[in-house]
């Protein structure tokens, strides 16, 4: 206790007061703020989320093996089997003429109806085989391919190799532009904390000739600088937790094969994210606008 | 109290406001520094607190190891704690009492608060404006704001006051009053430097007069008048 305390409360008065009677200047850092930090948290959520689909995309890299249709279940088995057993294979899934049936009346969705002009069904057996990489598909395909009752093995090589363009853009475009996006950031808190700096600089002036060390006149400032950015990433982590949890409801709804991330606990690294990033922009704004200031 | 040892300075190269100075200045003198405007007072009042550091020489102050040009940024807020300064315009914060103008100066130091609180009750009362604590600078007339920047010079008990014509916006009778005051501070022991304008004031105190003439000190009087 004692003097430390002393200067505590002082400092922590001294950012209240400032604060109040800037009050316009105030409102209007926190403003630049969460605009700011909420921009920064879009981008932090479409990178999670790309990143997100780019895994699955990796996951599910899958051939689509087809077989004959005269070959016998019990043939098919052992070409299942033997699938397999093949180096770089996960997983094997065996898709038998009533699950494609059923899986295409699901893609048809109210257009089905057509499907009951059918009195046989044409669709082949198939199996869906997993691999470990997108790498291992070049490979596989022709040993499958090799096999016997095997009518084609196929994999959408375009489609996916283009997909994995754009995650892989995603992915460090996403780092690019969190970094400036960052740095636009805290060159926007530079600037307005200057301006607060400004308003006060016959305040600072007189601190100096009465002997306030520059840490002494620096903290109140500092606090400031906290306080600004602090509140502006918890109303901008507010808002964007409500945004996200309307638009990812939507998307489930009307574009569901997309696998976005749920709210939680997403959002906890979000809040957490932010509340960081605003404080140290905050504290490093300040740091920044005031020994420009304070260099005599 | 205070020496300086050929000191020159100059602002832009051309010529020197300060030229050659060499002084001393014993703990518990009143000296005056009078000169024509332009002559180099304020500069002279500048270089002991360092808001301008002189080209070369040095100065000394009490108390402090260092010549005052050679004080590194980081020593200079310890070298103005040991001084108390007057300016000519107050330079009081308007959005704060006079209590708190006060305060301010104890407050950097990080002295705790109740002493705080018992010493600027103090020097309110030294300046004769205890029942003006809680009035903003602009309720306050100019002599009232000089007496609040005076105690708010005083309140860390300086041995040395550097004052730059502390009189020169109040009229003749207030600016006795302020006079007075400064007097009771230098008998109570702390030397006072005062730069000024004022022949009236110089003539009546009879106290040292160091004249500044175009830079250069052209006389130092024990008891001495303005231009004489
Ligand atoms: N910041 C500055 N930059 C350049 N020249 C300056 C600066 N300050 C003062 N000078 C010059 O230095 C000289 C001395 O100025 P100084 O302010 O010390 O005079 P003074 O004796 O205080 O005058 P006054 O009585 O008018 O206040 C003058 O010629 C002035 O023009
Ligand atoms: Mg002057």
């Amino acid at each position: 206790m004692g003097n430390k305390a002393d200067s505590i409360i002082y400092f922590f008065n001294e950012t209240m007061r400032s604060m109040w009677r800037n009050g316009v200047m105030t409102v209007a850092s926190v403003t630049t703020a969460v605009v700011s930090v909420l921009i920064l948290g879009i981008f932090l959520l479409l990178f999670a989320n790309s990143h997100n689909i780019a895994r699955y995309l990796e996951d599910s890299v899958q051939i689509t093996v087809y077989m004959q249709d005269d070959a016998r279940d019990d043939q098919i088995n052992i070409i299942g089997s033997e699938i397999a057993a093949l180096p770089g294979v996960v997983k094997v899934d065996t898709v038998d003429k009533e699950k494609a049936m059923e899986r295409f009346k699901e893609r048809l969705g109210s257009n089905a109806g057509i499907l009951s002009a059918l009195d046989d069904n044409p669709l082949p057996y198939s199996f869906d085989v997993h691999v470990d990489g997108p790498e291992r598909v070049t490979e596989i395909i022709p040993k499958i391919q090799g096999m016997s009752y095997v009518e084609s093995a196929r994999y959408g090589k375009d489609v996916v190799e283009k997909l994995f363009q754009f995650t892989r853009v995603l992915r460090y475009g996403g780092i690019a532009i969190i970094i400036l996006m960052g740095m636009g950031t805290l060159f926007i808190i530079i600037n307005t904390i200057r301006l607060t700096v400004y308003a006060r600089r016959r305040e600072i002036e007189i601190m100096r000739y009465v002997g306030a060390t520059d840490s002494f006149i620096r903290w109140p400032f500092l606090l400031e600088g906290i306080f600004i950015g602090v509140f502006g990433a918890v109303i901008s982590a507010l808002a964007l937790t409500i945004l996200y949890s309307s638009v990812i409801d939507k998307i489930r709804l009307a574009l569901a094969f997309i696998p976005v991330l749920p709210t939680w606990p997403l959002m906890i690294w979000i809040w957490v994210a932010l509340i960081f990033v605003g404080g140290i922009i905050g504290v490093a704004g300040s740091y920044i606008s005031l020994s420009r200031f304070l260099r005599v | 109290m205070l020496r300086m040892k050929n000191v020159y300075k100059s602002y832009n190269g051309d010529g020197y406001a300060l030229e050659n100075i060499n002084l001393h200045i014993s703990p518990g003198e009143f000296v005056f520094l009078v000169g024509a405007s332009g002559a180099g007072k304020s500069t002279f009042i500048k270089l002991i607190f360092r808001e301008i550091s002189a080209d070369s020489g040095e100065i000394f102050v009490n108390g402090v190891a260092k010549s005052i040009s050679d004080l590194s940024a980081k020593e200079v807020p310890s070298l103005r704690r040991l001084l108390g300064i007057v300016f000519q315009d107050y330079r009081l914060l308007p959005d704060r009492t006079v209590f708190e103008n006060v305060a301010f100066a104890m407050r950097v130091t990080e002295a705790p608060k109740d002493i705080i609180s018992h010493r600027v009750r103090h020097v309110l009362d030294l300046v004769g404006l205890s029942h003006k604590s809680d009035s903003f600078p602009n309720e306050l007339s100019g002599g009232e704001q000089q007496r609040v920047a005076i105690a708010r010079a005083v309140v860390n008990d300086p041995k040395l006051i550097i004052a730059d014509e502390p009189t020169g916006n109040l009229d003749p009778e207030t600016a006795w009053d302020i006079m007075e005051i400064f007097r009771q501070i230098n008998e109570h022991g702390a030397t006072v430097i005062m730069a000024t304008h004022d022949e009236n004031i110089v003539n009546n105190l009879n106290k040292r007069v160091i004249t500044i003439e175009n830079g250069h000190i052209v006389r130092d009087r024990n008891r001495g008048f303005y231009g004489e």
